[in-house]
């Protein structure tokens, strides 16, 4: 008996470590007050609605949104052939392409956002939005290999071959038998992709310039100059979206096998 | 398995061309930066870098920090995954789905929650003044503290995952067995639980060490210029002094003790007994 309470205390503090904080920043987010505090000076929804005022946040708002989705497209665009190529083909330097695609998931995103503005923005003049994009989709691009591969290890090969033989191309083979099989696996992968990118900081930090900056910069920019409860109210809100997405994609893809 | 070797490998080579000339070339020339002084190759600037005290203090801090969080998330990891394996499916997967919901949150967030509760006005400090351990507000935020647990509420749930997935396959009766012989809890762990979880230990500890020495958003809001990490340290060396050269060995710093922390621990957890 005692070993049942001992584990509860256990895993209710760990909890209250890991959840508590956003509960609390959701209150602070509600305060009728104008500065940070908990708990806070009355109760109102003022700055949840000023969120949506803030000019800036809607402009980087909808530049993150962007990279997030085509983004992860791209990605699923290269990564999903990759993933096939490599679990069904037996291909030259198998190990150095799964080593390269890799690599965006050790090196620190800091890292990369410097070199691509020191030597692709700078010297090449290629526009800071189409670095963010192409650091962004790198950045994907791993975890889209990863979580498709592992879809597809699951499906026999003997189904694509069957329809080879019955006379598909191998191209139409993929489309007609392949994806349909793994396409919770995509979808899986679009969502991992996306929430990793719209949260992503490192890599952005050195590639903003005037009006381009994704959101989480530009809500850093925003907490050294005031200290109002916007920032709390948008980063509750942003809490809820994400969490939103997971729990829908949890409950009608089981988002979990394939991650 | 398809034997078209040609066709396979036109397929994966866009992934790879595209990681490689976009993201592995920019980073490699920027590394090799680091070893460039005076037009010829040379270790001088990484000399003259370790020479300074500060970047010296900012090094060993951002080393022990990392531990310090690994080692203290293994411990509450091993703890609370343990009551999770052992709790019934439904529950379990509730609660697991808990320690799985922080992930999913932007890290901005995360972190800014900690103003509030650390802040000079934060929750802590008014119930330090409300029960009278001291007349004025203590400084909790700017610190090594501040950090550590800025990072350890950002990391646990990685270890949490990585040692409930290895937890998955440990045999209760050995357990159980074990207790009834008299084995008290910590012969347990020594001898049975820790053994048989080493891979799920090396793979968590990997990442919530290399995770605390890459984080920015952390010691950004929560250490400040008071407690700069190497990541902190790069950004300013950067866009307040524009030196590229020390942002650049920073990088190398980093890049290597990630690469190393990854090997060495994959070597531990495949080593035999």
């Amino acid at each position: 008996m005692t070993e049942k309470w001992t584990s509860r205390l256990i895993l209710g503090l760990t909890l209250i470590f890991l959840i508590g904080p956003f509960l609390i920043i959701i209150i602070a987010g509600l305060s009728a007050g104008q500065s940070l505090a908990f708990p806070p000076d009355g109760i109102s929804l003022k700055w949840y609605l000023k969120v949506f005022e803030i000019e800036s946040f809607r402009d980087s708002f909808i530049l993150s949104m962007a990279l997030a989705i085509f983004g992860t497209l791209i990605a699923l665009a290269l990564g999903v052939p990759a993933a096939y190529a490599l679990n069904r083909y037996e291909i030259p330097y198998a190990e150095t392409i799964k080593t390269i695609v890799a690599a965006p998931i050790i090196v620190p995103g800091i890292i990369v956002g410097l070199a691509l503005l020191r030597y692709l923005v700078l010297p090449i003049g290629l526009t800071v939005t189409l670095a963010l994009f192409f650091a962004h989709t790198a950045l994907v691009l791993p975890y889209a290999v990863r979580v498709v591969s592992s879809s597809m290890t699951n499906l026999r090969s003997d189904m694509e071959e069957a329809a080879v033989l019955l006379g598909c191309t191998r191209l139409s083979a993929f489309f007609k038998v392949v994806l349909p099989n793994i396409k919770g696996g995509v979808l899986a992968a679009f969502i991992l992709g996306f929430v990793t990118s719209f949260n992503q900081v490192p890599v952005s930090l050195f590639l903003s310039g005037p009006g381009v900056r994704t959101l989480p910069i530009d809500m850093l920019a925003y907490m050294e100059i005031t200290y109002d409860p916007s920032v709390a109210a948008l980063s509750a809100l942003l809490a809820f979206l994400s969490v939103g997405i997971v729990f829908l994609a949890e409950k009608f893809l089981g988002f979990s096998r394939y991650v | 398995m398809f034997q078209n070797r040609k066709e396979g490998f036109a397929l994966a080579l866009p992934a790879a061309l595209f990681i490689g000339i976009l993201f592995l070339l920019p980073v490699g020339i920027l590394l090799s930066e680091a070893f460039q002084l005076d037009g010829g190759w040379s270790l001088q600037g990484y000399i003259d870098f370790i020479s300074k005290p500060l970047n010296q203090t900012v090094f060993l801090r951002t080393l022990k920090l990392g531990f310090l969080v690994a080692a203290v998330s293994a411990v509450i990891g091993y703890a609370s995954a343990f009551c999770i394996v052992n709790l019934d499916p439904k529950s379990r997967g509730r609660i697991f789905g808990m320690v799985v919901l922080p992930l999913m949150i932007s890290p901005v967030a995360r972190t800014y929650a900690w103003i509030v509760i650390l802040g000079r006005t934060g929750i802590v400090n008014d119930a330090i003044i409300g029960l009278g351990l001291s007349d004025t507000p203590i400084r909790i935020l700017f610190t090594e503290t501040a950090v550590f647990l800025g990072l350890l509420q950002l990391f646990l749930p990685l270890m949490i995952i990585s040692l409930v997935s290895s937890m998955e396959n440990l045999p209760r009766d050995a357990i159980s067995a074990a207790r009834v012989l008299g084995a008290n809890w910590l012969q347990v762990f020594t001898k049975i639980i820790l053994p048989l979880t080493k891979e799920g230990l090396v793979m968590g500890g990997t990442l919530v060490f290399t995770g605390s020495l890459t984080a920015y958003i952390t010691p950004a809001i929560l250490g400040g210029a008071k407690v700069l990490m190497l990541e902190t340290l790069l950004y300013q060396k950067v866009s307040v002094s524009n030196d590229y050269v020390s942002a650049s060995i920073i990088a190398t710093i980093l890049i290597a003790m990630c690469f190393g922390t990854n090997l060495l621990l994959k070597r531990i957890a495949t080593a035999r007994e």
